[in-house]
């Protein structure tokens, strides 16, 4: 083996390429990321922030694969929330805006902090594929590397680029980054469709021009979280974010000067994310909307530069710089750097496997925006899967699928190569059929034993895990073993709004009723409370409280799980199969489903599509036994 | 869905000495155990007898044999019971009701040959054959007046389906987008929209009786003091001599069913043993009959001879029966005049005097919405429709009476997923896009 030999290359050193590097050299095996910028690792492209609703529990799956993201954002957390927070445990939501730079450093320290893995900086001018086979990536500069396994997280690299307004296009992958053309062309000349998607992002100001006066100031909350389950790191200086609102002056500017817009003065066509929308396409879809809300973000603690979170545009820079003014607070604000548009290629990911190889290249792996996706967070996830089964591919394993009740990096991963996607793709809590099962406070409990399993956790993460299991059913041991009479509860439960108890009961039952607490219930009973994490107090009071919805949830992914072991066979000639419709026949035929499950997910397979299927397959079965 | 307990009656309705409801799946037996008072899964293929129990209220409803089936070595490949109940109407689908109580889910239309198939039972081939067989004793005509009645109905519960999408769209709205510029949904917007789904959701239910009538016909029972005529007016109206008829009082004893059409509307009409306390042990059993009949009875048909007064005994009978009552007065061509406060048609068996009036009354009487309207509405049809219907309406209800009840919206929301689910078990199947598109059409999100 020469040092230019590698088991897995990582193309790309953005969110998913860094948890891809990540997993595959936990899996032991011998990586290396390639990266145009080794500065730039890590690096937020867009808003300073990490988490959020969906996106924050998928930040601890991540992390209980031992991932970098969790570990990275706590590092650099300078305003903490837990979102969703009135609205119960089941859907917290943890977010944390980030300092940039702390940031960016943190994933490089804990990359170089990984055994087996390697960096350089270099650009990929072609993957060196033989037959339907990839051996390896050509750097621009002539040096050759040998894989498996190669693992591409492009981001908006690919043939992107920048709009500002009608006259201003510039090639680039990012505002100062190059684009990468050669690799795109070559990925498109190996008949992969390719398609455009763009995004945004908004301009940023310098505060110290910012009248905050006019400002609200929302602080964050105190220093008790942690996205990571497995290291306690020390936060750093903690800062206000600011809000501030658009009105009438500003809806004046942007509706005369749309026609400079690229995005509808024709200059751009990809299309865009409906929930990330540009302030055009506020002003443009919702009229009636009298203000729409700003956040001022800090993006670190040694500058004042502030993100302008909510006025994503496409305007010239003197529109931007106008309509900046028109908002309170901000009326002689210095803008730093303008908001774009960026378009860029990405893969219809129902070209991928549920392991997210290119069905067409054996070895090529694609993760992140590449496959439509928006957000840190689902590109890390997705790196998590190709960094996996990209080693498994070298060692000649079986590949892991996460199923869509294992996590949302499952229904993730789930509804990009069974369903595609028709805008970027960006994770919500209405996207999983399990919205109770997937929280971020089970993520270590759901995932941390598969991540054991697969040998990615070390001596001391695996005790880590393990304590957070036995806590967990100690409290609810100790919850069912536990009673408490009325004379030591009423008074509490008269607080929490709840009827009073005449008999003696126990706090398994008590905390059924909705306004009650289990930490508080356990100081009722005068018993000693059990010494557990906070994850897992909350973790075994929602399995208590909600026992009934949490069987329901558990009972239709049993139901699925059924209809995942029902394999379909690769080579299978749906063309042929007469008794399902021509609408079945085409959509099967693309995405090729690896099970029944996910045959029925595809939009526009009927159920009775599907039992024609079945009857089909069997027959074939039975034909070939 | 592929090795849950189903249960189904597996001979066609109607008049027939037994009929076989059969169960199958994973825990075939243990269902059937509950229903079965003197249930034994071994030995396998052989007939035993066991009386049929309500599991949930203990009513007996019938003395049966049954033989029980291992899996592979069964129709389906699965755990079966092949229960043989007295025939008629209502003894298998009392049974098939207590399956379900027990456990058992209704088998969908061709659903245990399906297994069948799935487990190398049968191949493709021989499956259609069958389901050709059983489709083949369907009316065409019938068949497809029912698949267009159907159609209204599935473009209104994909309406109703539509319309619980929107309301967990407005739960899903809080969640995905806390910090949006709209603030909080109303509570009384979400209120509003839990009313107004369960009214639609009641007033569809409310068709199904009707809707049931049409598919199986309505059950219209002839009933009378002995020796009133009343096997003279089924033949009647029939239109062949299916019933014996002599002169003697009580000669017919087993009740007797046949499908006769009304206004063009479908009615089994069942002919029963004259009510009368009787000390003739097989007659006996013969009234008893009659009162089940009875109890299931959409209509009665109550036979008096034309000119005589009716007995107290018989106007009591005629008040428990609620009003469902179709009174007719018979053997009009011997043309007693009438007696005081004598109501009902007049009708002869002999001369078709009054038949047609009756009919039309009969039409009118089971059919009372469809009957009076030119265009028809949609319609549950099916009992498996009206099912669904009724489990999106307990659902929708306990939606909201869990959100007064304190508990948060994600847990709430679990119960409008699951009316989602009943109704698309009738019309098809969903997706999250579904629930984001309306959010995305609804609000401004995004920052």
């Amino acid at each position: 083996m020469s040092a230019l030999d590698f088991d897995v290359i990582v193309v790309g050193g953005g969110h998913a390429g860094a948890e891809a590097a990540c997993a595959a050299a936990r899996l032991g095996v011998r990586v290396l990321m390639v990266t145009s910028a080794i500065e730039t690792i890590g690096q937020m492209s867009c808003n300073p922030a990490i988490g959020g609703v969906a996106k924050g529990t998928l930040v601890r799956e991540v992390d209980a694969f031992g991932g970098i993201m969790g570990r990275a954002a706590d590092r650099a957390t300078i305003q903490f929330r837990m979102l969703n927070r009135s609205k119960g445990p089941a859907v917290w939501s943890p977010r944390a805006q980030c300092d940039r730079g702390l940031y960016r450093r943190a994933v490089r320290t804990l990359l170089e902090e990984q055994d087996a893995l390697e960096t350089v900086q270099a650009t990929v001018a072609r993957l060196e594929i033989r037959g339907d086979r990839v051996m390896g990536v050509v750097t621009q500069d002539g040096r050759k590397f040998r894989g498996d396994s190669v693992i591409i997280t492009a981001g908006t690299f690919l043939r992107g680029r920048i709009h500002i307004g009608l006259e201003t296009r510039i090639g680039a992958g990012r505002a100062g980054d190059a684009a990468v053309v050669d690799m795109a062309e070559q990925l498109e000349a190996l008949g992969l469709e390719v398609d455009r998607f763009k995004t945004g992002t908004p301009p940023r100001v310098d505060g110290r021009s910012v009248d905050f006066s006019r400002l609200e100031r929302q602080d964050g909350e105190g220093d008790s979280f942690r996205f990571s389950q497995f290291v306690r790191s020390a936060r750093p200086e903690q800062l206000p974010c600011w809000i501030t609102w658009t009105g009438e002056e500003l809806r004046g500017i942007i509706e005369d000067r749309l026609q400079e817009s690229a995005l509808y003065g024709g200059a751009l066509a990809g299309r865009g994310p409906r929930y990330c929308p540009s302030i055009e396409d506020k002003i443009v879809k919702f009229p009636n909307a009298e203000r729409h809300q700003i956040f001022l973000e800090p993006e670190g603690l040694e500058t004042s530069e502030l993100y302008v979170n909510g006025l994503s545009t496409s305007l010239p820079v003197d529109a931007q710089i106008a309509f900046l003014h028109a908002v309170p607070g901000l009326e002689k604000a210095r803008m730093t750097r303008p908001g774009y548009a960026i378009e860029y290629d990405y893969y219809p990911p129902q070209q991928l496997t549920p392991w997210l190889e290119v069905k067409a290249v054996e070895g090529l792996f694609f993760a992140g925006q590449i496959n439509g996706t928006t957000g840190y967070e689902e590109a890390a996830g997705q790196g998590v899967v190709a960094g996996i089964n990209a080693a498994r591919r070298h060692r000649g394993e079986e590949p892991i699928v996460l199923g869509r009740d294992a996590g949302y990096i499952g229904v993730l991963v789930d509804d990009l190569v069974t369903r595609g996607v028709d805008e970027p793709y960006r994770l919500f809590t209405s996207r999983s059929e399990y919205r109770l099962l997937l929280r971020q406070d089970n993520a270590l409990k759901r995932l941390g034993p598969l991540a054991l399993e697969l040998g990615m956790l070390n001596d001391e993460e695996q005790r880590t895990l393990e304590r957070r299991l036995e806590e967990e059913e100690m409290v609810l041991k100790a919850a069912a073993d536990t009673s408490v009479s009325p004379d030591r509860v009423n008074a509490y439960l008269d607080t929490c709004g709840e009827s009073q108890i005449t008999e003696t009961q126990r706090v398994s039952e008590l905390i059924k009723r909705p306004g009650v607490h289990l930490k508080d219930l356990f100081r009722c009973t005068g018993s000693p409370m059990p010494q557990a994490h906070e994850e897992s107090w909350v973790s075994a009071q929602v399995e208590m409280k909600y026992a009934g919805y949490m069987a329901r949830e558990r009972e239709a992914a049993r139901k699925l799980a059924e209809l995942t072991d029902f394999h379909l066979p690769a080579d299978l000639d749906y063309g042929k199969i007469a008794s399902i419709s021509t609408e079945a026949r085409e959509k099967l035929g693309r995405v090729r489903p690896e099970s029944l499950a996910q045959a029925g997910r595809i939009p526009g397979v009927s159920p009775s599509d599907l039992q024609n299927l079945v009857l089909e397959v069997m027959k074939l079965k039975r034909n070939a036994a | 869905m592929l090795s849950d307990v189903i249960a189904a009656v597996a001979t066609p309705a109607g008049r027939s000495a037994i009929a076989v409801v059969r169960v199958s799946g994973d825990g075939a037996h243990t269902v059937a155990s509950r229903v079965l008072e003197s249930f034994r899964p071994e030995p396998e293929r052989r007939a035993a007898r066991s009386r049929v129990v309500h599991p949930a209220t203990g009513e007996v409803i019938d003395e049966a044999v049954y033989i029980t089936l291992h899996a592979p070595r069964s129709y389906t490949g699965q755990d079966m019971v092949e229960i043989s109940t007295h025939g008629g109407v209502l003894v298998p689908a009392e049974t098939l009701a207590a399956l379900v109580a027990a456990g058992a889910r209704v088998a969908t239309p061709g659903e245990f040959t399906r297994r069948a198939v799935l487990n190398g039972k049968m191949d493709l081939l021989q499956a259609e054959a069958v389901g050709d067989l059983i489709d083949a004793t369907a009316p065409a005509q019938r068949r497809t007046a029912l698949s267009q009645l159907d159609r209204g109905l599935s473009l209104r519960i994909t309406k109703l389906r539509s319309q619980v999408l929107d309301l967990e769209a407005l739960v899903s709205y809080e969640i995905d987008f806390p910090e949006e510029d709209s603030g909080p949904v109303a509570p009384e917007r979400i209120d509003g929209a839990v009313e107004e789904l369960c009214e639609a959701f009641r007033d569809l239910s409310r068709t199904a009786a009707e809707g049931e009538r049409l598919r199986e016909g309505a059950l219209a029972v002839i009933a009378g003091w002995p020796n009133a005529g009343k096997s003279s007016l089924f033949n009647a109206l029939v239109g062949h001599e299916r019933a014996i008829v002599t002169e003697v009082p009580g000669t017919t004893r087993d009740a007797i069913e046949a499908p006769v059409t009304c206004g063009g509307f479908p009615f089994r009409l069942v002919d029963t043993a004259g009510l009368r306390a009787t000390e003739d042990r097989v007659e006996r059993l013969g009234v008893e009959v009659s009162h089940r009949y009875l109890d299931a009875a959409d209509v009665v048909i109550f036979c008096g001879e034309c000119g005589r007064r009716l007995e107290p005994a018989e106007q009591e009978f005629l008040e428990k029966l609620n009003g469902r009552v179709v009174m007719v007065r018979t053997k009009a061509d011997i043309s007693p005049p009438p007696c005081a406060s004598e109501s009902g048609i007049r009708v002869s068996a002999i001369s078709g005097e009054g038949l047609p009036e009756l009919r039309t009354e009969l039409a009118r009487f089971a059919f009372a919405t469809l009957s009076g309207q030119a265009d028809l509405e949609p319609l549950v049809t099916r009992e498996r429709h009206r099912a669904a219907l009724q489990v999106a309406l307990e659902e929708t209800e306990a939606f909201r009476d869990s959100r007064i009840a304190g508990l948060e919206g994600a847990v709430a929301a679990i119960h409008l997923q699951a009316a989602v689910r009943a109704l698309e078990d009738i019309i098809g199947v969903v997706t999250a896009d579904d629930i984001l598109d309306r959010v995305f059409a609804s609000f401004c999100v995004g920052k």
